[in-house]
């Protein structure tokens, strides 16, 4: 972990800092280096780049590149993952791997087939990442191929097969007939 | 435990413990299966999810203004550092400003929130380490930060203070001069419980060297708040990803490089007096003006993260929104998920009767894991031991050593 000047904060703008961030500028340009090593290695694997505000950066990529954009980030210190985001687009499944390098989020985005929602793990790159996966694999089902053991983390033993509460075709009503429930 | 006196084959010699799951009345709960050796843990796996609620599936049905009440309600020790983080991730999302007021308020609650928090901590984990003192002496002065949370929002628990677009009270004068004066007392009472962690034997036998989570291991499990921070790491969203009014406070964060519970401890005495110099500095200098401004009903499409750092580490929300007034996704990460995976490290290679208080260390949401089954698989026996017949069992097991 590097350290960070105390006093960098007061040499920026009130306004910059109100936004959320106030680090000063060495770890901004650090993040653009990693996305120029990202573009280098991943290529047209990238689909889009994003920075909404400082300190969130917002990367689209190819499902295949994700093990490889992963390893090129961790190179460049993004090593905490913080959690991995799962959302219903409808047809396809959307996964937010989000790391971060001193309090800067890299958010990648991969999109998965709805009818075949596989990926594969990171845990072998970030043991950190065991428990997401297991949790995001619970609420969309969403297969972490390579993932040592993927079993049920926060569902009932009993809950139904292929019932994913996260799914959006699964409403609130459904889930209760599911279980038994009124 | 007759096959461990007797010296039966390999086989035989390790035993399978489930520890949990818990009592239903407390907020988080987790199953811990221990795999013993004689006395040393050799594995360790977990399961989660015994109050499971389906709130992130919930916040999609509900809209802005009802879910920040649902969300308030994920945890009942730390619910300020939800809505905190909740109310200015909406903020964010539907671009306004917080008016500057709103902002040192979030961050004063949020602060005696963590005193709050850590106190009741600090007493769990005398109780653990059989110190019934140390948990009588801090959950007194404990109350104390509860009753101010209560003059300043109204209530002791669920506080209803904060909101999208500000917070829904002000603070006045008085107030102002109450929350002082109990800081100083805080303030005196934690140099004397850090003269206690620094020197009381009992808890230094029970403390020191156990638990142990190395530097690179906080780091590859990707741990937070003083968990990573008791192992040497300097992670701290307050500094990392300034939010509140942090960016505008001068504070420390504090690290020891112990790896072990007593550093954690350490971290967390340390913390509160930071936190009382925080609120402090913010009350000195709280800006005049509104504390809270009119927000529209509907968030336009947007996507935003949020971050806090809640008593117990990171507390990350995302939210994606669709223009209406209801979420598309809302994705919450509590600190004690992100803590967990940190665990086995913990456990595996220590004794079992430093389980408790290695896995109390992390402060995770539960304190009162209420059955522990012991098996033992090669003669098939089983018993049921209540967390209390472990905690004496670790007490007795301490004295003859």
């Amino acid at each position: 972990m590097s350290e960070r000047g105390e006093g960098e904060n007061k040499n920026e703008s009130k306004n910059a800092n109100r936004n959320g961030n106030g680090n000063g500028n060495g770890n901004g340009n650090e993040s653009l280096e990693a996305i120029e090593a990202l573009k280098a290695e991943l290529g047209k694997a990238i689909l889009e780049v994003r920075q909404p505000r400082e300190g969130r950066i917002f990367v689209k990529i190819e499902r295949e590149a994700l093990r490889k954009a992963v390893a090129v980030l961790m190179n460049r210190g993004f090593i905490h993952l913080t959690t991995i985001t799962g959302i219903d687009l409808g047809n396809e499944l959307e996964l937010l791997y989000h790391l971060d390098r001193n309090g800067r989020l890299l958010s990648l985005s991969v999109k998965v087939p709805e009818e075949k929602p596989t990926i594969p793990t990171i845990t072998d790159l970030i043991p950190g990442a065991t428990l997401y996966e297991r949790e995001v694999h619970d609420l969309l089902g969403i297969v972490f191929e390579g993932h040592p053991n993927l079993s049920r983390l926060v569902l009932p033993e009993d809950w139904p097969e292929g019932l994913y509460p996260l799914r959006k075709k699964y409403s609130v009503e459904d889930i209760r007939k599911a279980l038994g429930g009124g | 435990m007759k096959a461990l006196n007797e010296g039966d084959a390999e086989a035989t010699s390790t035993f399978q413990i489930p520890l949990g799951p818990q009592h239903p009345a407390l907020a988080e709960s987790e199953s811990f299966t221990l795999t013993v050796d004689g006395e040393r843990v050799v594995d360790a796996s977990l399961r989660i999810g015994y109050v499971h609620r389906g709130i992130e599936k919930a916040l999609e049905a509900g809209t802005y203004i009802q879910n920040l009440y649902l969300i308030e309600r994920i945890c009942g020790i730390c619910s300020h550092a939800h809505t905190f983080c909740y109310s200015q991730n909406i903020d964010e999302a539907l671009g306004i400003e917080t008016p500057p007021r709103a902002r040192f308020l979030r961050t004063i609650l949020m602060e005696l929130g963590r005193i709050h928090s850590h106190l009741l901590w600090l007493g769990l984990a005398g109780h653990e380490v059989g110190f019934d003192t140390l948990f009588m002496y801090t959950w007194r002065d404990r109350e104390a930060i509860m009753d101010l949370q209560e003059l300043i929002t109204g209530n002791r628990v669920n506080f209803a203070f904060y909101t999208i677009g500000g917070v829904r009270r002000d603070i006045s004068g008085p107030t102002i001069e109450r929350i002082k004066k109990v800081l100083k007392v805080i303030r005196d009472r934690m140099r004397y419980y850090k003269w206690v962690a620094l020197n009381e034997r009992t808890f230094l036998k029970r403390t020191v060297g156990v638990g142990i989570l190395r530097t690179e291991d906080a780091l590859r499990y990707c741990a937070v708040g003083p968990t990573a921070r008791g192992s040497n790491v300097k992670r701290d969203v307050r500094k990392d990803d300034p939010h509140g009014a942090y960016d505008e406070i001068p504070f420390n964060v504090i690290t020891y490089d112990g790896c072990d519970v007593a550093s954690r401890t350490l971290v967390r005495i340390d913390e509160i007096l930071e936190s009382a110099n925080i609120v402090e500095y913010a009350l000195d200098h709280l800006p005049s003006g509104p504390i809270r401004v009119k927000v529209p009903r509907s968030v336009p499409p947007n996507e935003t993260i949020s971050r806090v750092e809640a008593p117990r580490g990171e507390l990350f929300h995302y939210l994606k929104s669709n223009g209406t007034e209801k979420p598309e996704r809302y994705k919450v990460r509590t600190p004690t998920l992100a803590n967990l995976a940190s665990i086995r490290t913990m456990l595996v290679g220590g004794y079992l009767a430093d389980v408790p208080i290695a896995i109390a260390s992390i402060d995770p949401c539960f304190c009162c894991t209420d059955r522990v089954t012991v098996i033992n698989e090669g003669l098939g026996s089983r018993e049921v031991w209540t967390l209390d017949r472990l905690r004496k069992y670790a007490e007795d097991w301490y004295r003859r050593r």
